[in-house]
């Protein structure tokens, strides 16, 4: 618990920095929200007008900690371009990325479960190598050339699915699951493999540990052992993994949402990077990285648990 | 080597020649520009890009911006982690290891491509920062993966035993430790490569990485996109090239691993 | 890639403003236009989205998304049509004093979309916010900067007078510059988006979509569509992927590729404004090497714009002639087309002293072709020995860049523009947008005087001296003017092939889908 506690008050001093970190590179940018918001239509009366009405002529720490200030009372700020609340961003570009990432995840993880179970159990088998070789392919494709093929074939060649998501919201996406099916099979082929095989390794290792060894010998039911003993030790080298596999599905839904042109979060941040909106930037950031932080210190806490190191040292 | 590797090794031999000894042969194959989009054949086997330029002469000099960048940043990575890694574990007070770790951590929170999009933007079209953005970005993987193993090691009935037996601390991380991590370290060396080309390729496809008229694989794709049905080589051409290299090594990795691993 | 100019195929129809403004049209192709228009249905047409920049103001800087947008649900009181030259929208007709500084505009009987009659107040309202000076993104401000509000008033119930500080025979053209729409007094609230247009307002989400429903009390006579949804979609690929896979009916800003993809194809229709788009270099003339007008003549004629097109455009774009504004009133047509010398311009670089040289090329990704072009326009300059560095810019703040630039070349692109404001806004010293730090005092004397003369055919002389000066030794490198092309479903019918800032783009009231 004390550790737990401890790893948590560091995750915020981690956020803490990264968002100054965060700030300090959308400062190095070149250009500012004025400079880039008329685009072809630039003058710089204009320029220079819009930046003193932005406040952007405030020094950088002042303009940051403003914005920090505002976090204490629940408030993100307000986007430099649209000057509507970061909020309202929030609302409208969040359930989308998260709708996305949550019905990939609830197919990875039984999917990789049965997969690297099925896989692991007959180590060595043809099922095996074979299991073992497609996953490894459809791992090492990247997202962005699986993601042109299929929509290729079952877009345009087929016409089978829809090509894009475009104007999609999170509604839409549930209403019309096939908008979803293309996408997150991009999503799915590279987090399925990643988790499937680390499961495979988690079951096989549990199969020569010595408590399985120990529980046939004691003449336990085969799926005895295997419910009670093999899968649970697998599982805990697979959670760690889904920390990767989260760092992967983000890059992932960049991708996806660049690919198949669904406004979500990344899409926001992507666009919101070149608009210099600094706010919006910082705000999705924040929210990123404090998942991201979450679901490293869940994989922290379950490796502590399984070397508790203040015991094996000194 | 065993019968199973040779496919992968085959697999991954193309694009690698390509990548090395492309940029060599590309000025002896390349033809003279053309029309743009023009279809295979004639003296244009790949047919022409968007710019109207030889596609097999772009493929062949269009390898090194990824393969050879990302090689080299994960072996920065592991410089710069894997150093990290082993004083953490070694360290006697906690705090050091916290001290080291903890920062690296910051990164491992983020998510790469977010973060790349941010960086990119500033250092855009240089092939070395990105290389050393990659490198960063894997660096604390590494520093967690090198610390486990040597933990892992260092906390073990071998490394107690010797402590036992008088063994000086020092000896022991150099001698037994290091051997220890030395095996995933070879382990994930091929996954790792494998990571930086997809992070780099993805970076490059998303137009954050080098110039458009870059003959770079990932850049050639993104940019030839939109003429896949009028010229698909300009398309299938550089993607092939990447998928040969990501799935031949990955693939060969594992039978070597596997084969250390059942010795 | 010529035989893309036989494979265009538009529909004629008849506007009801009685303005039919085809541009370009591939005379003697007719493909069925004689469909009568269907009424009913939902248009899904998708526009490269703009994220947070995406409002329903009327008044702000506006994306074509925006413009769009504004078209569907506002008005202005006057467009400009295919030569740009102004025709009538909500005022009818207009007349100024005999010394163009005070305009007297009928007002035509339109209805808001909440029932309210337009009226002169809601005009003098709108321009009073375009004006504010609070705001500093009202682009229309500097097109009417010479608008004297405080002596402009309602002169009857539909008759509005606007007066001028200056003489301005270009009052009607420069109301129908963007960021000019007519807002009901009072409007305050850019959510509550209350116009005459064609469509009324039903939701809309920035950086997503916006759905509008017919007006049925238009003044222009009701839609034929139930419901018009314009949509944000990110690149040009996934644009026309959603085409070709049934997924919306009309696709903005297409490149030259998705056209040449889709040539053939049945299911897809392209609609082309020719020469849309000027395509050029701007040559910082402030500093060495194009201070010195030998140099700049070299590169005008080191370029092979004819390669320039076929590369960048697919063949989709006319040859340029160093001047933009091809096609429009007061255009110098007869100034003899510049063509490719390369051993003339190798003498000109010698007596400037370039032979050798090595010269900046600054260019982005910031707009389609630019990029390629000057990969192309460096490889053709090195056939004179002279070395063009092509530098990558990032493309979002590119074109603020050009206007603090650097010396050398910068990849430049104007949309359609009257010649007489592209000279205002780009040439003259004092311009906002003076791309090739152009300081000529001849050249701006001769701008002035022109601008105040009232006699057409006089005037038509003095921009026809103007523009062969700019001919002859100004900055710009025009190779091209490409074609503005959309993508549509074969099942919409009546897509005019307009350029953008012209009273026929974007224009949903008059098609249907059958």
């Amino acid at each position: 618990m004390r550790y737990a506690a401890q790893r948590a008050g560091i995750g915020v001093l981690q956020l803490g920095v990264l968002l100054v970190l965060v700030f300090a590179l959308s400062e190095a940018l070149p250009g500012d929200a004025a400079y880039v918001r008329f685009g072809e239509q630039a003058t710089l009366d204009d320029i220079g007008a819009l930046r003193t009405r932005l406040g952007l002529d405030a020094p950088a720490y002042e303009r940051f900690l403003s914005w920090a200030g505002g976090l204490f009372t629940g408030d993100l700020g307000a986007s430099l371009v649209s000057g509507a609340p970061v909020a309202e961003t929030l609302t409208r570009a969040l359930p989308v990325t998260l709708v996305l990432t949550v019905v990939t995840l609830l197919i990875v993880v039984p999917l990789a479960g049965v997969i690297g179970t099925v896989a692991g159990l007959r180590e060595g088998s043809r099922l095996d190598r074979a299991l073992s070789t497609l996953t490894l392919s459809l791992q090492s494709i990247p997202d962005f050339v699986l993601a042109i093929a299929l929509i290729t074939v079952f877009a345009l060649q087929l016409r089978w699915l829809p090509a894009t998501a475009i104007g999609a919201d999170a509604t839409t996406l549930l209403t019309a699951p096939a908008l979803l099916v293309l996408p997150v099979l991009v999503l799915l082929a590279r987090t399925t493999c990643l988790l499937g095989r680390q499961v495979r390794a988690g079951v096989i290792g549990a199969l020569h540990s010595e408590y399985v060894a120990h529980a046939r010998r004691l003449g336990l039911p085969r799926h005895v052992i295997l419910l009670r003993h093999v899968l649970p030790n697998a599982v805990v080298p697979a959670v760690q993994e889904l920390a990767r596999v989260g760092d992967g599905l983000l890059g992932g839904v960049l991708v996806v949402e660049a690919v198949f042109a669904i406004p979500g979060v990344a899409t926001e941040v992507v666009d919101a990077v070149q608009a210099r909106d600094v706010p919006v930037v910082q705000s999705l950031v924040l929210l990123l990285g404090a998942a991201a932080l979450l679901i490293n210190l869940a994989a922290d806490l379950a490796a502590h648990r399984l070397v508790p190191r203040t015991e094996t040292r000194r | 080597m065993r019968a199973r590797a040779v496919a992968p090794a085959i697999m991954l031999a193309v694009p690698l020649l390509a990548a090395v000894l492309g940029p060599l042969l590309a000025g002896a194959v390349t033809a003279a520009d053309g029309p743009p989009y023009a279809p295979a054949g004639g003296s244009y086997p790949l047919g022409t890009d968007g710019l109207g330029r030889d596609v097999l002469g772009v493929l062949l000099r269009g390898g090194g911006s990824t393969l050879v960048v990302a090689i080299g940043a994960v072996a920065v990575a592991y410089l710069l982690g894997g150093a990290a890694g082993l004083i953490a574990a070694s360290a006697r007070r906690r705090a050091v290891d916290e001290a080291l770790l903890r920062p690296l951590d910051i990164l491992l929170a983020v998510p790469s491509l977010l973060l790349i999009s941010v960086v990119a933007v500033w250092w855009r079209a240089e092939a070395w920062a990105i290389g050393l953005i990659v490198a960063v970005l894997h660096a604390p993987a590494t520093a967690r993966l090198v610390r486990a193993a040597a933990l892992d090691a260092a906390s073990g009935p071998v490394a107690e035993a010797l402590a036992l037996q008088g063994e000086p601390w020092w000896r022991i991380q150099l001698g037994y430790v290091r051997r220890a991590v030395l095996r995933p370290v070879a382990a994930d060396v091929g996954t790792r490569v494998t990571a930086a080309v997809y992070l780099i390729a993805s970076v490059n496809f998303l137009g954050l990485g080098l110039d458009p008229t870059s003959a770079d694989w990932a850049v050639a794709i993104a940019h030839n996109r939109g003429a896949l049905l009028l010229q698909p080589w300009s398309v299938l051409a550089p993607a092939a090239m990447i998928v040969l290299f990501t799935v031949g090594l990955n693939l060969l990795w594992d039978t070597m691993t596997d084969s250390t691993a059942a010795r | 890639m010529s035989n893309a100019w036989s494979r265009r195929g538009f529909l004629t129809l008849s506007a009801a403003t009685g303005v039919t403004a085809l541009v370009g049209c591939g005379a003697g192709e007719q493909p069925e236009a004689s469909a009568s228009p269907v009424r009913g249905g939902r248009l899904r047409a998708l526009f490269p989205g703009g994220g947070e920049k995406e409002t329903l103001d009327p008044h702000v800087p506006p994306l074509f998304l925006d413009q769009a947008r504004h078209k569907a649900i506002f008005d202005k009181l006057t467009e400009l049509g295919h030569d740009m030259q102004p025709v009538p929208r909500l005022a009818e007709s207009w007349e100024p004093n005999a010394d163009a500084t005070v305009w007297r505009f009928t007002l035509r009987d339109a209805s808001f979309h909440d029932g309210r009659k337009l009226t002169p107040d809601d005009v003098l309202f709108s321009l009073a916010r375009i004006m504010d000076p609070a705001d500093t993104t009202r682009p229309a401000k500097s097109l009417l900067a010479n608008l004297d509000l405080a002596n402009s008033r309602a002169a009857g119930a539909n008759v509005v007078e606007l007066a001028v500080k200056v003489p301005t025979a270009e009052l009607p053209v420069l109301l129908a510059g963007t960021g000019n729409a007519i807002v009901p007094a009072g409007y305050g609230d850019p959510a509550k988006a209350v116009g005459t247009g064609p469509f009324s307002l039903v939701s809309f989400e920035r950086g997503r979509s916006m759905v509008a429903r017919r007006f049925d009390g238009f003044w222009g006579g009701p839609a034929h569509l139930d419901e018009l949804h314009l949509i944000s979609a990110g690149d040009e690929t996934a644009r026309g992927n959603a085409l070709a896979a049934g997924e919306a009916e009309y696709a903005h800003d297409m490149s030259a590729v998705y056209a040449r993809t889709n040539e053939n194809n049945p299911a897809v229709r392209i609609v082309a404004a020719e020469g849309a788009v000027a395509q050029s270099f701007a040559m910082r003339t402030n500093a060495a090497p194009f201070d010195n007008p030998d140099a700049r003549l070299a590169l005008r004629l080191l370029a092979d714009r004819q390669r320039l097109i076929d590369v960048a455009f697919s063949g989709r774009a006319v040859l340029g002639n160093d001047l933009f504004g091809k096609g429009f009133r007061y255009f110098a047509d007869d100034l003899p087309q510049r063509t490719r010398d390369v051993d003339q311009a190798k003498s000109l670089l010698a007596r400037a002293g370039l032979t050798g040289a090595t010269i900046p090329l600054h260019t982005s990704e910031a707009a389609a072709g630019m990029v390629t072009a000057a990969t192309l326009l460096a490889e053709q300059a090195k056939e004179a020995g002279l070395t063009l560095e092509v530098r990558p810019r990032a493309k979002e703040t590119y074109f603020a860049d050009i206007l603090n630039g650097g010396p050398g070349l910068w990849s430049y692109r104007a949309g359609s523009m009257p010649v007489t404001q592209d000279l205002a806004l780009r040439m003259v010293s004092s311009a906002k947008q003076n791309i090739t730090a152009w300081n000529d005092p001849a050249f701006d004397a001769a701008c002035t005087t022109a601008q105040s003369t009232t006699d057409d055919t006089a005037r038509t002389g003095l921009y026809h001296d103007v523009q062969a000066i700019l001919h002859d030794r100004g900055g710009l490198l025009v190779w091209g003017h490409s074609d503005w092309l959309i993508a549509t479903a074969q099942r919409l019918h009546g897509v005019e092939a307009a350029r953008p800032n012209t009273v026929d783009w974007a224009r949903f009231d008059q098609v249907w889908l059958a």
